[in-house]
């Protein structure tokens, strides 16, 4: 399940499609908004927009690339987009293996490469301005 | 004439003051020949080239490849998901 939405993700949905009799592990990892800090000023939520249908095709690749160097019997992320509120899921995978120290691997791999290869950016709304993450431009002056 | 659509995302969408441009196009014109018509319309992206990446029809491209008529361009700052 490779897939990029506009609303919460139920993390408890993406977790229970991984569960299979053959698999002794569901490694998951759930990214969330940060609120970072400057002086009297703070992240108030961050925004996420995506190029698709090249996102969800990248999605898809990274699984690809998984599945051909570990043993993993499944494979989901799910990546929001729109406004996403601090400390809430902006991503979410999760990968399923026969044993645990594939799936952690392949967990850490997808996020990783969805940081180089998925176009989908990041924008912080601060209370003064807005930063584009990784690009450091922005309304901000602070 | 068919038009090639060139689409800007992020810090991108910003400098060029919009999301979607179409230009003109003919055979055999490069990315990076392409890029020197947008950077002369939307003189503010040519600061933040170092950091940009191109893709056409939704795959990553290199300033050589040719743009064709009806393609479409993408414009992308460094991507930042997750």
């Amino acid at each position: 399940m490779f897939r990029i939405v506009e609303g919460p993700i139920d993390v408890g949905a993406v977790i229970r499609a991984a569960q299979r009799p053959d698999c002794g592990a569901i490694s998951v990892f759930v990214g969330t908004t940060r609120v970072d800090r400057s002086g009297e000023a703070s992240v108030r939520y961050l925004e996420y927009e995506a190029y698709r249908p090249m996102a969800d095709r990248k999605l898809e690749e990274i699984g690809e690339e998984i599945k051909r160097r570990w043993d993993v019997r499944h494979v989901s992320i799910v990546h929001r987009v729109g406004r996403v509120d601090p400390g809430e899921p902006s991503v979410v995978i999760a990968v399923a293996a026969p044993r645990r120290g594939q799936a952690f691997e392949a967990s850490r791999h997808a996020i990783e490469r969805i940081k180089q290869i998925v176009p989908i950016w990041k924008r912080e709304v601060w209370s003064d301005g807005y930063v584009w993450v990784g690009s450091q431009v922005g309304t901000r002056t602070g | 004439m068919q038009k090639v659509r060139v689409l800007f995302f992020g810090a991108a969408a910003d400098r060029a003051g919009t999301r979607e441009v179409e230009l003109p196009a003919g055979e055999g014109v490069t990315l990076g020949e392409l890029w020197a018509v947008l950077s002369r319309r939307h003189p503010d992206l040519s600061p933040i080239r170092e950091s940009l990446a191109f893709a056409i029809n939704g795959e990553y491209a290199s300033e050589e490849e040719p743009v064709r008529p009806g393609d479409e361009v993408a414009v992308l700052p460094p991507v930042s998901g997750g």
